[in-house]
């Protein structure tokens, strides 16, 4: 492998781990506040959907990436009533509503973009930063993005630091812990998960809108491919800490990439076994074989008083 | 006159657990129907390309209840894992594995065995098979206190993996190239391994599955109601230590439950092999798994409900098939429709019963 392979892969690497990321810090959100979504997949679907519906009709790419969130927002919302205020069982709503947002969005494509609309849409281009992108092996990989991918790092650092440094993420961390201890505390544990659940769609949706703008610049039926559940998987493999399901994305990207350039690199696996390696990492993380790593007490727990 | 009377408020109770189902499946067909208009078909060839799709011909309802009978498989070994506490969310992956273990057996040993075990030994490899991948989450469970939600999840994606992983490889079970065979696919199944077929009528595929799906249903039902191992189970759901004073080992009561859910779905995987196209392959199992765990979901505990729910999913996936063919409606419009029917449910069922449900035990 010579260096303008080596840069190439991570390049696609850090590409292809960019809208997963933004999902999973999303999903991570929900996950530390008590709910599993499940739903991951179909909010990053609508987003991408909702993305690509007005910057075809708009043109414009940024119009396209609000309207991306909002969808994701609308479908996050309908999950929060559900699970939430409704007390509904998280896992069946969630395999439903990916359904539904596979169904809708497959559906209404052939009304809103039919013709070709949604074939070439426009987007963000390239930004190669000044001389950092230069640098050698990784300038390329970490400074030559997408320029969308600048604002969902920010979204990114900014959800971690609120998570991790405010008061507003340890009313989630204890909500995920102990509902009822929460509540008895004057946490008001519905409102905390319903925001939860609502920043999860809206960074699900900028996720969705990324792959649809930012890297395929094409919306396709179920062009999320799996992409939500592998969010999920992150989070897990992560140990619902903000900076591991960092380095878990990124193993992901990396693992995925790997899979599209390994037989130009010479490396000879099957590429089903790169495919497994992110979920048997996950599955060995959680079941303590790799480091002891504890789900939020709560996790999947309908709250009630 | 009174005895009477009272068979009748019996049978009005009985019906009672229906009301909220129907009237979801009623407001989701509205939607279906606006849907279709929408699409701009004729109402009336729609829903006559929906019935003839679902049960209109021999083949329709042969691939209905053949569907209908993987999916309760699935639901039915879910009911047994909620009877100790347990969600399985494993069952696309234990399906993957069944059918994984059916082929491999099917395609080198099997065939040459006296009748029937040519069919008999890849379904009980299938089900050792989905029944071994339910107890490593089960074993995970006890003897770690991993989540088996979570635990479960991830063995779909590894399960499904190493399908992918066999049909890829020729030293594996990937067909050996020719020059007309070059898809990652396993060869198809020798004839002798295949399932019997019911006779529903002339170009029916309906299979012996159906048969098996449904005593496998009765004895999940006599399980969890009428058994003492039904009881013991239940009693690990209701607390642990309780359990385990009365002399019932919680653990093990957690392994055999996920491996009796991971056996069923299993069996399913075997059943969907050995029934056309005999062809193990990338994607094909379209997602009875995760299907069938929202079927066992919704049945609440209740075998009968199992059936109920199975059948409902198995006609509409079937019918939406022939909606897209006959008269160009997309069938995603059935993924509407089914996705509604589910999240109705499941919405007015948390409203009905959160509020006062006991907490589930929590490691």
């Amino acid at each position: 492998m010579n260096q303008v392979q080596f840069a190439a892969f991570l390049t696609g690497g850090v590409r292809l781990a960019l809208p997963v990321l933004f999902a999973a810090v999303g999903e991570l959100v929900s996950e530390r506040a008590g709910v599993l979504n499940l739903s991951l997949e179909g909010m990053m679907l609508s987003g991408a959907f909702g993305a690509s519906v007005a910057t075809a009709a708009s043109g414009s790419a940024l119009l396209g990436v609000c309207a991306g969130m909002f969808v994701a927002l609308l479908f996050a919302a309908g999950q929060a009533l559900l699970t939430v205020s409704a007390g509904a069982n998280q896992l069946v709503v969630g395999i439903a509503a990916n359904a539904l947002a596979l169904g809708v969005t497959s559906f209404a494509a052939r009304h809103l973009l039919h013709d070709g609309a949604g074939d070439r849409l426009a987007g963000f281009d390239q930004l190669q930063i000044p001389l950092l992108h230069r640098l050698p092996f990784v300038g390329e990989a970490l400074f030559g993005q997408a320029s969308l991918a600048y604002i969902g790092l920010l979204l990114v650092a900014l959800t971690l630091f609120a998570l991790q440094r405010t008061g507003w993420g340890l009313a989630v961390t204890a909500v995920g812990e102990d509902a009822q201890a929460a509540d008895r505390a004057g946490t008001p544990v519905r409102l905390v998960r319903t925001l939860a659940i609502l920043w999860t769609g809206a960074m699900a949706g900028f996720g969705g809108a990324f792959i649809a703008l930012a890297d395929v610049h094409a919306f396709t039926q179920n062009m999320t491919a799996g992409r939500g559940y592998l969010a999920i998987v992150a989070v897990i493999a992560g140990g619902w800490i903000g900076r591991r399901v960092l380095v878990a994305c990124v193993v992901f990207g990396a693992a995925t990439a790997l899979q599209f350039q390994a037989e130009a690199l010479g490396i000879h696996v099957p590429v089903a076994l790169l495919v497994i390696s992110p979920y048997l990492l996950a599955l060995l993380a959680v079941a303590g074989l790799v480091g002891r790593q504890r789900p939020p007490r709560n996790l999947t727990l309908p709250f009630t008083r | 006159m009174i005895a009477g009377s009272s068979i009748i408020s019996k049978a009005v109770d009985g019906l009672k657990p229906l009301k909220i189902p129907l009237l979801a499946t009623l407001a989701a067909f509205g939607i279906g129907l606006v849907l279709i208009v929408a699409a701009g078909a004729p109402l009336k060839d729609a829903l006559g390309a929906l019935q003839d799709g679902m049960y209109g011909t021999p083949y329709a309802l042969g691939a209905s209840l053949n569907a209908a009978a993987l999916l309760a498989l699935v639901g039915g070994g879910f009911v047994v894992a909620a009877r100790c506490g347990l969600t399985n969310v494993g069952g696309e992956g234990q399906i993957n594995v069944g059918a994984l273990a059916a082929t491999a057996i099917g395609l080198h040993g099997a065939a040459h065995l006296p009748t029937p075990l040519p069919v008999v030994v890849p379904l009980i490899a299938a089900i050792i098979a989905g029944a071994v991948w339910g107890a490593i989450a089960g074993a995970l469970k006890a003897w770690r206190g991993t989540n088996e939600v979570i635990s479960t999840l991830l063995m779909n994606f590894v399960a499904i993996g190493l399908v992918s992983v066999a049909v890829h490889e020729q030293s594996l079970l990937r067909q050996p190239a020719t020059s007309a065979q070059t898809l990652p696919n396993s060869p198809p199944l020798p004839e002798v391994t295949h399932l019997a077929l019911l006779p529903l009528g002339s170009g029916s595929p309906g299979t012996i599955g159906i048969v098996i799906a449904a005593l496998v249903l009765v004895a999940v039902a006599v399980l969890v109601r009428r058994s003492a191992f039904g009881l013991k189970l239940s009693s690990v759901a209701l607390g642990k230590q309780a359990a385990a004073r009365a002399g019932i080992s919680p653990g093990s009561m957690e392994i055999a439950a996920l491996a009796l859910a991971g056996g069923a779905a299993g069996l399913a995987g075997g059943i969907l092999m050995l029934s056309t196209p005999f062809i193990l392959r990338d994607g094909f199992s379209s997602g009875y798994g995760f299907q069938g765990l929202v079927v066992g979901l919704l049945a609440r505990g209740s075998a009968a409900g199992v059936v109920l729910a199975a059948l409902l999913f198995g006609f509409l996936d079937t019918g939406g098939i022939s909606l897209e063919v006959g008269v160009g409606v997309p069938s995603t419009v059935i993924l509407i429709v089914e996705a509604v029917i589910v999240i109705t449910i499941a919405g007015s069922a948390g409203l009905k019963f959160g509020r006062s449900k006991v907490r589930r035990a929590t490691s």
